[in-house]
């Protein structure tokens, strides 16, 4: 076999390989119960309204509470001043601390949001489906808030150098 | 003689790259879920493509390792754990660079505790990986592979499933 024919032949096999990857992936995730949809359905049909940070502001000085989806490694590093935590991968364990503050609040304005991430979402859909009637979805990330005058806290470790 | 340790090495190489590919890939599969948020914490691509290119991802995962072992096309196979690999070490570069410091989601049994942490480890490790995808590329050997195939560069080294010169 001459080698620019089993180069080819060894390409068509790599592509093969991918298109069989891409059809089984598809089909398995499309049949089974444990499968994933193309995008996260809070994100496909959320229940939550997105507000932009002119309105988020309006909303807190009429005593919204903020909440921080991200993950707490996050949280610690950063935050709106005042926000409270509530990870979206952690709503069982810290749900029922901050209930009490959640039914109170006139509004919840609950944020983060990266490249690859929206826990913002997630946690907005769960407190719709919980009952509560004003969720919204701030609009952008943390860094995108911060000249839009938003009070944000950095936290420093001890140790680390300024 | 040689001809037969050549092949010997192959097998071994083979079946050792498709023994990693399934173990890191039959998780993946079955729970795309918790895949496609391994994928996500690397924050590389949008929303919109994480779980579509995890679930091809982890897919392509087994059936390369799969081809690897039944010696299917193998050396195509070896051709995309090779590139993956490359990937991979790239990731984990990335990762030890940005000082990521959470599970690399390539093998079974992460999770939150960071069993195996992305970064210059996990960037080492994949080097290793490599070694052997590459070797198979080179030399894919015949023995026990349901694929007749020509090793090394053309008319260089042909042998049958036993190992013995056919050219």
């Amino acid at each position: 076999m001459s080698i620019s024919r089993r180069k080819s032949s060894l390409w068509r096999a790599c592509l093969a390989t991918l298109v069989l990857a891409v059809v089984g992936g598809f089909l398995f995730n499309w049949l089974m119960p444990q499968g994933v949809g193309f995008i996260p359905p809070e994100v496909a049909k959320p229940l939550w309204k997105a507000i932009a940070p002119a309105q988020a502001k309006e909303l807190k000085e009429q005593g919204a509470v903020f909440l921080d989806a991200r993950e707490a490694g996050d949280y610690g590093k950063a935050r709106l001043r005042g926000a409270l935590k509530l990870p979206a991968g952690e709503i069982d364990k810290l749900y029922r601390f901050l209930e009490p503050t959640l039914k109170q609040a006139p509004a919840l304005v609950v944020y983060g949001q990266s490249t690859s991430r929206f826990p913002a979402a997630y946690l907005a859909q769960h407190l719709k489906r919980q009952g509560y009637e004003k969720v919204y979805v701030l609009e952008g990330c943390l860094d995108t808030l911060r000249g839009q005058g938003f009070d944000i806290q950095e936290i420093k470790r001890q140790g680390a150098s300024s | 003689m040689k001809a037969r340790l050549m092949e010997l090495v192959s097998l071994a190489a083979r079946w050792f790259v498709a023994g990693v590919y399934i173990f890191a890939a039959y998780d993946k599969v079955w729970d795309p879920a918790a895949f496609a948020k391994s994928v996500a914490t690397y924050d590389l691509l949008p929303l919109w493509a994480v779980n579509s290119a995890s679930v091809v991802l982890a897919w392509l995962e087994i059936l390369v390792g799969a081809q690897l072992l039944l010696g299917l096309y193998h050396r195509a196979a070896a051709v995309w754990a090779s590139g993956l690999l490359v990937f991979f070490t790239g990731l984990m570069l990335y990762a030890g660079y940005t000082g990521a410091g959470f599970d690399c989601g390539c093998f079974p049994g992460g999770g939150g505790a960071a069993a195996h942490e992305a970064g210059y480890e996990g960037a080492l490790r994949d080097i290793l990986f490599l070694m052997p995808a590459l070797w198979v590329v080179w030399r894919p050997g015949r023995w026990l592979a349901l694929t007749p195939q020509a090793s090394g560069r053309d008319g260089e080294y042909l042998s049958d499933s036993w190992g013995r010169h056919i050219s």
